[in-house]
């Protein structure tokens, strides 16, 4: 049973976000900061994307840029055929009722002086003044509802409620306006086991419900195995794997791919100590100075001359795409090799 | 014998309007030498706070009461000078974010050389030889002129190496590690992982990791004590905790988690409601409330510790079988 290829809701093609800061000493020059590095991907409609990757791989940045909320450097970027980043602020407005954002920690984006109304109905309130006072105010009190909250909260502050109502809070939000793409980052990572797994079961039942397309960024790959239909892996600003969820847990290509999985803590004592064997190899290295060619060469043990010499670009291999110059050579082995 | 007896421990703090927070109630449990004791647990589940108590590092306010005796002595109740002097020589404590335990104005060889002169009376050159064999121990490369570098110069990861290495100066018996590889990424959690249990095989040492990972817990614990509402809800070695656990909570707890190894359709399991509120604990179980076991004493009698098997302890009323929390497939 195949559907069709519905066209991608978002299209992003070789895109860049390049900070200038200051250099390391009171002479020396401003460094750039390269933390989006050409990055290409489609989601489809109504699909979940996971991004992963460590602590300064760029996921945030590249979830702030898919909104357009920092500026980027480089590359195309187009939202249902629009070309998002050739509008001014006054045509991308009516486009932000569309595009919309939870984040990692939910206190923190909630402003502490404003209610719970206050917070949920200022999108309602900036992106949808035609609707009369009386309307905005139910929506309010319906999306409360919807996301668990009692209506009776209305009129309380945000440090009232636990990380999990406030995370709550944060996707009432958020979807008030009806947005099509929900950019999530890292929208569990600073909850709760307990309250981790209703806050996902809540993402996925809101996406059914109305027919959200999710971009879920997250270094959990748990909970990305879970919710996402294709999986993207960053390092260091750039793409190096993007493939179906089944397809890469099953049969990671890439290097980093197979040892940021292998590192990933099994909730199983037998499973875990069996994977205590993969070694992880260095540390990331700086991103002001990303090694030549490929930027995992210094960490991979399959690196060869050509890994520094030429960046490998994102090719499709194996039902998915991989930017590696050697994985070929692994398609055709029973198991990939170790890291 | 236990290396350290924890004996009826409670933790009490006083709240500015007159009221009590109970984090923790009336835990007993044992550290044993050369081996790993996993403290799980959510937030408020007072894993922390067992443990600064147990040390005397409570924030003003707070009071411990029971027992800890360690190696034959009482703990609770020592002096400032003589805990100061446990503290630094054999007990070591490493927390979640390395950069609230070193000094950011002192060079890491400076905070180093003065735990050595002062804990075991060295010279300064010795000091020195012995700091930088201490920074090679944990696997920092070029540890000579790293010496002469300041916390903030190192990444998160070899930060939480240097906090190690620091603390092992002194081989203390006991390493209570609280949270110590939350912040990090899964890659150098591992490589974290990995040291602290050549540590625990080269000098014997006993490790508290105290963490709400339930993947950490089962990749490095020997035993685990599963708290919640400050108090010991299982207790039981790992392999008899994941694979036949007897508590609800503990249940909800291993199936609510995704895993990254298997693949889960559908909705999660999940536990209803949210963590407790320790100024206003129930009177029964803390975890009834949230339970789908519960039963009518749950909320007015908080059920006892007793064992279910060998060395496997749980504090539950119910008597049936569990298994009613299962993720739909």
């Amino acid at each position: 049973m195949s559907e069709p290829l519905a066209p991608p809701l978002l299209e992003v093609d070789d895109l860049s976000v390049h900070f200038r800061v200051p250099g390391g000493g009171w002479r020396e020059r401003k460094r750039v900061l390269r933390a989006v590095d050409g990055v290409s991907f489609n989601v489809a409609e109504r699909e979940t994307l996971g991004i992963v990757g460590e602590s300064g791989c760029g996921k945030s940045t590249l979830a702030r840029a898919l909104l357009r909320l920092v500026p980027t450097s480089g590359g195309h970027l187009h939202y249902a055929g629009r070309d998002l980043l050739a509008l001014d602020a006054a045509a991308l407005r009516p486009l932000r009722r569309e595009l919309q954002i939870i984040f990692q920690d939910p206190l923190a984006a909630l402003d502490p002086r404003m209610t719970v109304g206050q917070i949920i109905g200022e999108p309602l309130r900036a992106l949808r003044a035609d609707l009369p006072r009386a309307e905005r105010h139910a929506r309010v009190l319906a999306m409360m509802q919807r996301v668990g909250l009692l209506p009776s909260q209305v009129n309380r502050y945000a440090h009232e409620f636990s990380g999990g109502q406030a995370q709550r809070i944060g996707i009432a939000r958020a979807l008030a306006v009806e947005p099509r793409l929900l950019v999530c980052d890292e929208p569990v990572s600073s909850l709760d086991v307990s309250i981790k797994s209703q806050v996902i079961n809540l993402l996925q039942e809101l996406k059914a419900e109305r027919a959200l397309t999710l971009v879920f960024i997250a270094h959990d790959l748990a909970s990305v195995r879970h919710i996402a239909q294709r999986v993207l892996v960053l390092y260091l600003g750039r793409v190096v794997e993007i493939a179906g969820r089944d397809a890469i847990f099953a049969r990671p290509m890439h290097p980093y791919t197979r040892m940021l999985f292998a590192a990933a803590p099994i909730p199983d004592p037998d499973a875990a100590r069996r994977m205590r064997a993969a070694p992880v190899r260095g540390e990331i290295p700086s991103p002001f100075n990303p090694p030549s060619g490929c930027a995992f060469r210094t960490r991979c043990m399959h690196a060869i001359e050509r890994c520094g010499a030429e960046r490998p670009a994102l090719r499709a291999l194996g039902g998915g795409q991989v930017a590696c110059h050697r994985a070929g050579e692994w398609l055709a082995q029973p198991f990939a090799p170790a890291v | 014998m236990a290396l350290l007896e924890v004996r009826n421990l409670s933790v009490r703090f006083a709240t500015v309007d007159g009221g009590t927070v109970c984090a923790v109630n009336d835990i007993s449990l044992s550290v044993d030498r050369g081996k790993v004791l996993g403290i799980v647990g959510e937030s408020g589940s007072g894993k922390s706070q067992t443990w600064l108590g147990v040390m005397g590092l409570l924030a003003r306010n707070g009071r411990a009461a029971g027992s800890a005796c360690f190696d034959g002595r009482e703990l609770l109740g020592l002096s400032h000078a003589a805990l100061n002097h446990l503290r630094g020589a054999r007990m070591g404590m490493i927390f979640q974010d390395p950069m609230t335990a070193l000094n950011p104005f002192l060079s890491v060889g400076r905070q180093m050389t003065e735990v050595l002169q002062r804990h075991r009376g060295m010279g300064r050159r010795e000091a020195e030889r012995e700091a930088i064999a201490a920074l090679e121990m944990v696997h920092i490369t070029d540890a000579p002129k790293r010496l002469g570098m300041h916390p903030h110069e190192f990444s998160g990861g070899m930060r939480q190496r240097v906090m190690i290495a620091m603390t092992m100066l002194t081989r203390p018996d006991v390493l209570i590690c609280d949270e110590p590889t939350t912040f990090l990424d899964v890659t150098v959690q591992r490589q974290i992982l990995a040291l602290l249990d050549e540590l625990r095989q080269r000098f014997n040492t006993a490790i508290v990791f105290i963490t709400h990972d339930l993947g950490v817990i089962a990749e490095i614990a020997d035993r685990v004590i599963v708290m919640y509402g400050g108090r010991v809800m299982e207790q039981a070695d790992v392999h008899t905790l994941f694979a036949n656990y007897r508590h609800p909570y503990t249940e909800g707890l291993l199936r609510s988690v995704p895993r990254p190894d298997v693949t889960s359709h559908g909705a999660l399991a999940t536990i209803a409601g949210n963590p407790p509120d320790l100024a206003h604990l129930p009177a029964g179980c803390p975890f009834a409330p949230r339970c789908v076991y519960r039963e009518p004493r749950c909320d007015t009698q908080m059920p006892d510790l007793l064992d279910v098997g060998p060395d496997h302890w749980r504090a539950c009323h119910h008597v049936g079988a569990l298994g009613k929390l299962q993720a739909v497939a």
